[in-house]
């Protein structure tokens, strides 16, 4: 295992929906505040967007006992050990780096938007200013600076945190554990393991927008692992196949392909 | 607060009541996470409105805006029936056993001595039995009938689960959920806190509602110690800060009294505000009210304060009597005509005040107005507001472009008392400078016009001290703050220990009343050491006692105190009641722990112990609490709009000694079919107060774009009304249009047998941008406020809510 | 290659300039697809200067591929998508004769089974990689799971004519030797086409619809 992976562990039974993350994140990765329209949510923007790379959820939900709940999730990338974006990835614009997370390279992104297709959890967004998409990278460049991510560095109450992958996923644990009940850690058991996990405290099912058994999707894998070497596989057969044919079975007699047999040297 | 942010995580329970902790305290709401994470700290919620703070607290328990008394009053008498008081306590730190006169009574919502005509009490029935000595008399016993004690059972005992649950629409099971989970932190070695804002504030009843919780952790023998207290939570404005210094008309810095004309002698208003009591063990320390205030008026005056003038008292403003001068009364002396002119400094009335047509139009009768901003707002720009022809506004406008708050050095305080100094983190733009040093460039313009061309009342501009200008002609924060904390003015000896001249004052215990020394307010005093180091810059993070009071963390006053009343964490001998968190101990000869409130033995030593509430005449906690307009003990009265026409516990509908306001611009509706709905309004966490400031920044507006009333689901269904359409909200004042946004989190109330449907609006919101994002939810709020401070009503009013047929 | 007296018409000017079309969209598909599906291809965006502009290449090229494929389908499919039954059969249980010997293999119409089988997959599967591209190219307009499976489609389709496209290769130039003037200039000799299409020769012969170049053209007469 790479001694370097970093996971971030995002407590929501300690999220208080500030959204100072949300802005945070803005304002370390300049992205602009665009036009909105109070849609009947606290949540706004609506959705993930080219300039909005982690957004706070906000549901209301009433549970089996009738108990009224506010739950908030901060939503973004997930940073998949099998991460589908970088697997359709064209161009190597989407690539895993020594952190583990999924780092983006914009200006080698063709804009061709496959990632946006394949990521199970629906986070990378095409910004058409620019043709090319965008995604948290979880801070690529403060990590290497031995910086905290901005969202991390601006949380007040302790719901966001980051560290070796191992020691999270223990607190992540341990945490979910201490709260009982039907609180879990959400992503270490699928995509080959995020690097963004969760404390839930209610089932993963319960959010909204939120994949209950997230995968790299079939026709992604169908694609990428099986249709890709199969291709080349089977034109490589077919040439091989050619040459052997033209050296043992031979060219098929059509006749002769001289001119002097042109004329009526069938008959 | 009585004790400081890091403290909450030490609270076996916090009641977050009239507070939305989470939303507008989002960094302190941490520790009273650590301590639920940490200590197991139970966190309760009551609140009108579901928000971010109940969704991370133990519990919500949603109560009906303006009933706070008769829930608090449901748990006081809980408290006393089921003997869950903290007897030692109660007996030896508060008045409970004080006997009041038997000519004091009350009946049918009313204490003795109401003036019908002129809404006022007079309080001569308000006060205790004295001694011989001139001692009030007590019964350690509890049991004397007039003994504060059965006064204070007799008055609650009114205050049933079955009455209460119905006043306030919280069922029953919920009511007995909080009171025993409350008042099971009366006990010696468990600890709760109330941590309040503004929901409690904004009530004609505001202070009785503070009052009453006090009271209750009085019983609970929750004051002074670690995890305890009754905690204002007060926010970035650097409310606690402004308030210190004098925001508050009646106040002069550091909570003296503002002179009224009929005081027109110094001798004359030392004498009114100088308590004073017969009792030897009671410090009394405002005994030293006329040390205070001589060297306030010294640090005014200077050397031309002097004994033979009463140190300038003469040239001192004064308060006509009896009259008050609130924000809302100046709107309304702008309203009739009266007020000309008006400096809004870092405000914007236009959006935050209540009836803010009434305040719009008060702006059109001015002659002219000054606004220090940092951007426009608008209140600034009303003369070209909706409706408003700016061909027919007369008022001249001025915009003074103020630099922001990380544009300048100085001191902000916090809710615990800590004022940390800041430095300056970037340069402002333009032309903007810090409004110190507008008013600096302002007063020296004046007293040059006085010296002059002569003028009226020359003295106080001429004689007034302002060189708090630097050599670079820019104001020095820094020459201000050692003026505030104050110098030696001539070689002093004290206690054998000699001060030279112009040495800055080391605590207020050095101030005197003969004009040898000044300071601009006394509870500062010590925020530098005599040798003129800024304590305030301080950074030390040891923390001796274990219980996060960082001593050299910045300064807090008084006198670096982290909390208050801490010598009532011990008992009468000094021993602490908690020896787990132990705040304070007396080790025979002195105190050890948190800076004592006041050095004194504790009081089992009747030769030198004092009684641990300092700054009471009588010594001790008030339960009963004869300063408030509205009476010794609290009383629920509904919110003067109200959907009731009868307040369920007395004839008295509102808070009896309310000032009421009679425009034609101020009408109100109470318990009428027109506007059914209870309305509270609030702030939301992406905008800070009126929004002038936070709707200009595109990641907060992205956040909250326009706005909105939050309606519950079943209200939303009767009125046809689905989530984000656009809804008129009415008030008997005005109406505004805005999103509805249709929520679980509110759901309706059943009051007196009826359902009561409650509403919430932000107030972030003004015309003046975005243009498309609503206009302000004061346009509803009714102009009225509490009877003490005459802080707006805005928490309960009432509306109607109806869908918008839009046009095409 | 300059077609000589007495050999046989066997594909007219526009059929061959359909059939180029076709061949030369679908190659430039096929490469600058393999540049992007591959990273290790990567370099063949050299030339355009970089894969944004290889999708550029790829996505227009693709819209010369769609008419391409509609006139090569109006053109062929009478002759190239429908089996003759029985021979076809026959010469399919023999593999015509390619794979191994066989002394007379079935007589075949115009196209074999063979060509007839590589027809149709093209047809069927150039249907699919149109339709699918033209969805991948505008993915945020559908559905994420849509999206998935044009992108399955895409790659299923490559797959198939990937290597089909060697094959033809193979057999329309040193495989079948005679094969290639067939598309380039329209005529191949009479052995050749007695040997690969005997049954249309016999019925062009007895229709008279037989252009041999260097001969009257025999239509006019019949009409």
């Amino acid at each position: 295992m790479n001694k370097n992976e970093l996971v971030k562990l995002i407590d929501t039974t300690k999220c208080t929906a500030c959204r100072g993350c949300q802005v945070a994140c803005k304002q370390w990765n300049e992205m602009p505040g665009l036009k909105t329209r109070n849609w009947g949510s606290y949540q706004n923007p609506p959705e993930l967007g080219w300039n909005t790379w982690t957004l706070v959820r906000f549901q209301e939900y009433v549970d089996s006992k009738g108990i009224l709940k506010w739950l908030f999730r901060k939503e973004g990338c997930m940073h998949c050990t099998d991460a589908a974006c970088v697997k359709v990835c064209p161009s190597n614009a989407l690539y895993r780096t020594e952190f583990g997370t999924i780092g983006l390279h914009a200006s080698l992104c063709i804009g061709c938007k496959e990632c946006i297709t394949a990521c199970p959890f629906d986070v990378p967004k095409y910004n058409p200013h620019t043709d090319t998409i965008l995604k948290c990278d979880l801070c690529y460049d403060r990590l290497k600076g031995g910086e905290l991510p901005a969202c991390v560095k601006s949380c007040p109450t302790g719901a966001l945190s980051i560290g070796k992958k191992e020691v999270m996923i223990e607190n992540a644990y341990t945490r979910a554990k201490e709260l009982g009940g039907d609180a879990n850690v959400y992503g270490d058991t699928f995509v080959g393991g995020t690097h963004v996990l969760y404390v839930l405290g209610e089932k993963p099912e319960v959010y909204e927008n939120l994949p209950a058994r997230p995968a790299v999707p079939l026709t992604i894998v169908a694609w990428k692992d099986w249709f890709k070497p199969l291709s080349l596989i089977a034109a490589g057969g077919v040439l091989i196949g050619s040459f052997f044919h033209y050296i043992t079975h031979g060219p098929k007699d059509t006749g002769g392909n001289s001119d002097q047999t042109c004329k009526g040297g069938g008959e | 607060m009585t004790n400081h942010w890091i403290d909450l995580q030490h609270s076996d329970c916090i009641l977050i009541m009239g507070s939305n902790a989470a939303e507008h305290h989002p960094i302190a709401f941490k520790w009273m996470l650590r301590g639920k994470e940490k200590n197991g700290t139970k966190l309760i919620h009551v609140d009108p409105r579901f928000t971010r703070t109940s969704a991370r607290c133990d519990y919500h328990v949603p109560l009906r805006s303006g009933t706070d008394i008769a829930f608090l009053g449901g748990m006081i008498n809980y408290i006393l029936n089921s003997d869950k008081y903290f007897k030692d306590y109660v007996v030896n730190y508060t008045n409970a056993p004080f006997i009041v006169v038997k000519d004091f009574d009350f009946n049918d919502g009313l204490f003795t001595g109401y003036d019908k005509a002129e809404k006022k009490y007079s309080k001569e029935t308000w006060v205790f039995e004295k001694d011989a000595a001139g001692i009030p008399k007590k019964d350690p016993s509890l049991t004397d009938p007039n003994c504060v004690f059965q006064l204070m059972k007799k008055h609650y005992s009114r205050y049933t689960l079955e009455k209460v649950s119905s006043i306030t629409g919280v069922s029953r099971e919920d009511l007995m959920k909080v009171y025993t989970d409350y008042a099971s932190t009366g006990a010696g070695d468990r600890a709760g806190t109330i941590c309040y804002a503004l929901g409690w504030t904004h009530h004609s009843t505001g202070t009785q509602n503070i009052r009453t919780m006090a009271m209750i952790q009085l019983l609970l023998g929750n004051i002074g110690i670690c995890g305890g207290g009754v905690n204002a939570l007060r926010g970035e404005p650097n409310v606690q800060g402004s308030t210190d210094h004098c925001i508050l008309y009646g106040n002069l810095p550091g909570y003296l009294k503002m002179p009224v004309a009929s005081l027109d002698t110094l001798e004359k208003y030392l004498k009114k505000y100088t308590p004073v009591t017969n009792d030897p063990q009671s410090p009394n320390y405002y005994r030293n009210y006329p040390k205070f205030y001589i060297s306030f008026l010294k640090s005014l005056f200077d050397d031309k304060a002097t004994p033979e003038n009463e140190f300038g008292y003469s040239w001192m403003p004064k308060l006509d009597d009896g009259t008050p001068y609130s924000l809302m009364h100046l709107f309304d002396a702008m309203y009739k005509g009266t007020v000309k002119g008006l400096f809004s400094v870092g405000t914007d009335p236009a959006v935050s005040s209540p009836n803010a047509n009434k305040v719009r139009k008060a702006l059109e009768k001015l002659d002219w107005l000054v606004s220090a901003n940092i951007f426009d707002n608008e209140t600034c720009s009303f003369w070209k507001g909706p409706g408003v022809d700016p061909g027919k506004v007369k008022t001249e406008c001025f915009l003074l472009p103020a630099s922001a708050t990380m544009e300048k050095e100085g001191s902000q305080t916090n809710s615990g008392r800590w004022v940390q100094w800041k430095y300056k983190a970037a340069r402002a733009p333009g032309d903007a400078i810090p409004v110190g040093e507008m008013f600096i460039k302002i007063i020296d313009a004046v007293k040059a016009l006085y010296a002059g061309e002569g003028g009226i009342n020359p003295e106080p501009i001429l004689n007034f001290k302002s060189d708090y200008i630097n050599r670079n002609g820019a104001f020095s924060a820094l020459k201000a703050a050692r003026q505030i904390n104050g110098f030696f003015l001539k070689d002093t000896i004290i206690d054998g220990k000699t001060f030279r001249k112009g040495q800055q004052v080391p605590t207020f215990g050095m101030l005197q009343d003969d004009g040898s020394t000044c300071s601009g307010n006394w509870l500062m005093a010590g925020s530098f050491t005599t040798d003129g180091e800024n304590r305030m810059t301080a950074r030390g993070k040891d923390d001796p006692t274990g219980l996060g009071l960082y001593p050299n963390w910045a300064w807090a006053w008084p006198v670096n105190r982290r909390i208050l009343y801490n010598r009532a964490s011990c008992d009468i001998n000094g021993r602490p009641y908690n020896p787990k968190r132990k705040l304070l101990e007396w080790t025979g000869h002195k105190w050890v722990g948190d800076v004592p409130d006041g050095g004194w033995a504790p009081m089992a030593d009747r030769e030198n112990g004092k009684y641990p509430f300092i700054m009471k005449a009588d010594g001790v906690g008030s339960l009963f609490g004869p300063g408030m307009a509205e009476g010794p003990f609290s009383e629920h009265y509904e919110p003067f709009e109200s959907p009731l026409s009868k307040n369920p516990l007395s004839s008295q509908l509102n808070n009896p000694a309310l000032h009421v306001f009679e425009t034609d611009m101020d009408k109100t509706a109470s318990a009428s079919d027109t506007f059914p709905y209870v309305c509270t309004t609030y702030s939301c966490t992406e905008h800070w107060c009126s929004g002038a400031l936070t709707r200009w920044q595109a990641w907060l507006l992205e956040m909250q774009p326009e706005a909105y009333v939050e309606i519950g689901e079943k209200l939303a269904h009767e009125k046809g009304i689905k989530n984000g359409e656009r809804v008129k909200v009415s008030s008997a004042r005005g109406f505004v249009k805005c999103v509805a946004m249709v929520t679980k989190r509110f759901r309706p109330f059943l009051v007196e047998g009826k359902t009561v449907h409650q509403v919430g609006m932000p107030f972030n919101y003004g015309w003046l941008f975005p243009e498309d994002g609503g206009d302000s939810c004061n346009i509803l709020t009714p102009s009225v406020g509490d009877a003490n401070t005459h802080c707006p009503e805005y928490k309960a009013f009432m509306v109607n809510v109806s869908k918008i047929q839009e046009a095409g | 290659m300059i077609p000589k007296k007495g050999m046989i018409k066997v594909s007219d000017t526009f059929e061959r300039i359909v059939h180029w079309c076709l061949a030369i969209s679908c190659i430039v598909l096929m490469l600058s697809g393999l540049g992007m599906m591959f990273h290790s291809f990567n370099f063949l965006a050299i030339p355009v200067g970089g894969l944004k502009n290889l999708k550029l290449v790829h996505n227009f090229t693709g819209l010369i591929f769609i008419p391409s494929l509609f006139f090569a389908i109006l053109v062929w499919w009478k002759e190239a998508a429908i089996f003759d039954v029985p021979d076809d059969i026959e010469w399919i249980k023999c593999a015509g004769g390619y794979l191994w010997h066989v002394e007379n293999p079935p007589e075949t119409g115009k196209y074999n089974p063979g060509q007839k089988a590589f027809f149709i997959a093209v047809a069927v599967f150039g249907i699919i990689m149109i339709i699918s591209g033209l969805i991948m190219w505008f993915p945020l307009e559908f559905s994420a799971s849509t999206v998935r499976v044009m992108f399955f489609l895409h790659a299923l389709g490559f797959f198939v004519i990937f290597p089909f496209f060697f094959i033809h290769l193979y057999l329309g130039t040193i495989g079948v030797p005679g094969s290639f003037p067939a598309i380039m200039t329209g005529y191949v000799t009479r052995a050749w086409c007695e040997k690969q299409c005997p049954k249309w020769l016999r019925e062009m012969e007895e229709n008279g619809t037989l252009e041999v170049f260097g001969e009257e053209k025999p239509a006019a007469e019949h009409h």
